[in-house]
């Protein structure tokens, strides 16, 4: 399949100057080390990590405004760093917490302003903005100034200008920090239909395990500059955390449990929340152990949340990974 | 290629067209400036009687009562219009928010001229308009040409570009100064001074006139607004002479540091 980013052993070394004029000590931080990565046309890929970790230097690579300090990468045929300006027609770049929007203008007037700045022909220009004011539920506030919008409509306004000029790919950083559940999940179901059916890649950096669920197929995890984790975000919340927990209700109260591999998570009168590890025991046999304890009214297994899993990975991440960044030179 | 650079200038058109619009959208801030000014305009035909009464001479450096307070709606006008370009490149510096200019295929310097250019248009055509109806209230009119008009409206521009030149640098100062406010009120208090704003250069003492009137802060504030009350071709041409040497040193100035600022911005993120 054709990839749209190819990075091979990219690197980014940050030099910091420190101290007072006079004893001044040059220290190196490296930002991204060695990351190598394919990602093939129409993938949506969720690019996860604690704060730190080079999710932006990474970005900023990808988008050429940073030079890396050694390494390979080219981003649909391009070379960022050296090609920019080609770059620029081909991605869209939504940032969450920066917006793009003309403040006391009106969205309409921004999407003019785009269709000119990416010498978008008038007949296309429109077409595609008539589109993306029906798919994005633009038409009823497309005539307020921004400033009145609420942050929902602002958002999905936000993203339905990136994507006038028609990019490639997209680049979202963060873009549902701060909307309320409703929004999140609209903007969220639009971004996942536009990848589906328009074969729009996209690259999507969140700490919002639900973003990461709903919009991304595969997860790519960076912790201290290095990949630590890429697999299908259905395979990490299977594999990475080889547990599951199980929720009883009982008609009568329960007798208490003794299974190895499992814990109690809750415990009142009817019911019992456990965890169970599947390494140690697997989930038909503590079923069957729970059976044994009282008359069962309802029983659930549930995959731990993705939140957990997340933190687990960092955690094991940063045990990997001790103090990488501090290497004095 | 010709194609090419009609389409670029077709950007930044429409950037200037749209900055326009969203000056026009804060109408509240706008008059309460319009105040302001007529205030200032009040107290300086007060000061400026009382100067041309006590001295009992007609003319004061080639200025009439009348003209002096013309003069003074223009170099008032011209002052107040004056953009916060240096605020928001700073802004972009620190905040980061530079990057997202670069993403755009767009050049971040004629992307704040010509937001420069948006505003100016808006604010100083404004600012005049309330400026000449206070002045005409309190004096009169003065002989007004359509020549002065067109010289005037010759000499502005690069007045526009010469100030934004300076500003945008001290803006881009950012990335080695812990702070540009400094800088940027000092250069303020120049151009007022040096410019013009409140005494025409003829009032300044003889030795230093030539080397104000060659420094680019009196082509900004003081050409335009003598070139509107005593038009004459042979000033103009000196005068666009001068800006356009100050803009071609101011530019090139401008492109050293913001290529030095890239660099920082490649290597560290902005």
């Amino acid at each position: 399949m054709h990839n749209v980013v190819h990075l091979d052993n990219l690197n980014k070394v940050f030099k910091l100057k420190t101290g007072s004029f006079f004893k001044r000590s040059e220290r190196e931080i490296q930002a991204v080390s060695n990351i190598s990565l394919d990602i093939p046309k129409g993938q949506s890929i969720a690019f996860i990590g604690p704060n730190g970790a080079g999710k932006s230097t990474t970005i900023k690579m990808l988008t050429g405004i940073l030079h890396p300090s050694s390494g390979q990468a080219s981003v649909l045929g391009l070379t960022p760093w050296k090609q920019r300006d080609k770059l620029a027609y081909k991605i869209g770049v939504v940032f969450g917490q920066r917006s793009q929007l003309w403040y006391h203008l009106p969205p309409g007037d921004t999407f003019e302003l785009l269709a000119q700045i990416y010498n978008l022909k008038k007949n296309d220009y429109q077409k595609r903005r008539d589109m993306l004011i029906e798919r994005f539920g633009l038409s009823s506030f497309l005539d307020i100034p921004v400033r009145r919008l609420s942050l929902g409509q602002r958002m999905r306004a936000e993203v339905a200008a990136s994507l006038l000029h028609a990019p490639e790919i997209v680049f979202l950083d963060e873009p549902t920090i701060g909307l309320d559940v409703i929004a999140r999940q609209e903007l969220r179901d639009l971004i996942r239909q536009w990848n589906q059916e328009e074969g729009l890649t996209v690259f999507l950096t969140s700490h919002d395990a639900g973003d990461i669920e709903n919009v991304a197929r595969r997860v790519i995890v960076i912790n201290h500059g290095q990949i630590v984790l890429d697999d299908k975000v259905s395979q990490m919340r299977r594999q990475y955390l080889a547990s599951k927990v199980l929720a009883v209700k009982f008609h009568e109260p329960p007798l208490s449990p003794a299974i190895s591999g499992i814990s109690i998570l809750k415990s009142s009168q009817y019911t019992l929340k456990l965890e169970v590890d599947t390494n140690i025991i697997p989930i038909e046999q503590v079923v069957n152990e729970v059976l044994k304890l009282g008359p069962v009214a309802d029983i659930t297994i549930e995959n731990p949340p993705l939140e957990k899993v997340i933190a687990h990975i960092y955690a094991q991440g940063n045990k990997l990974a001790p103090d990488r960044n501090d290497n004095e030179t | 290629m010709k194609h090419n650079y009609l389409q670029a200038s077709a950007k930044y058109f429409w950037i200037a067209k749209i900055t326009m619009r969203s000056n026009l959208a804060y109408f509240g801030e706008i008059g309460s400036r319009f105040i302001f000014l007529a205030i200032i305009l009040y107290i300086f035909m007060c000061l400026w009687r009382v100067t041309y009464t006590d001295t009992g001479a007609t003319y004061l450096g080639d200025f009439t009562f009348a003209q002096m307070l013309w003069y003074l709606a223009i170099t008032e006008s011209i002052i107040l219009s004056t953009p916060d370009v240096s605020q928001k490149v700073d802004e972009d510096v620190r905040k980061g928010t530079l990057s997202i200019h670069l993403i755009k295929p767009l050049s971040y310097p004629l992307y704040f001229l010509s937001m420069t250019f948006g505003e100016r248009i808006v604010r100083f055509t404004m600012n005049m308009c309330v400026g000449a109806c206070v002045v005409y209230f309190f004096v009169g009119p003065i002989g007004l040409s359509l020549k002065g008009i067109l010289l005037f409206s010759l000499a502005i521009p690069l007045a526009f570009i010469l100030d934004f030149l300076t500003y945008f640098t001290i803006g881009l100062a950012a990335f080695w100064l812990e702070d540009t406010r400094g800088l940027r009120i000092i250069y303020s208090r120049i151009v007022m001074v040096l410019g013009g704003m409140l005494i025409p250069i003829e009032l300044f003492p003889d030795f230093v006139q030539p080397i104000i009137k060659v420094l680019p802060f009196s082509q900004i504030v003081y050409g335009p607004a003598k070139l509107f009350v005593n038009p004459s071709s042979q000033f103009l041409f000196t005068l666009l002479l001068q800006q356009f040497i100050w803009v071609c040193l101011l530019t090139l100035f401008m492109q050293y540091i913001y290529k030095l600022a890239l660099e920082r911005v490649h290597a560290n993120g902005g």
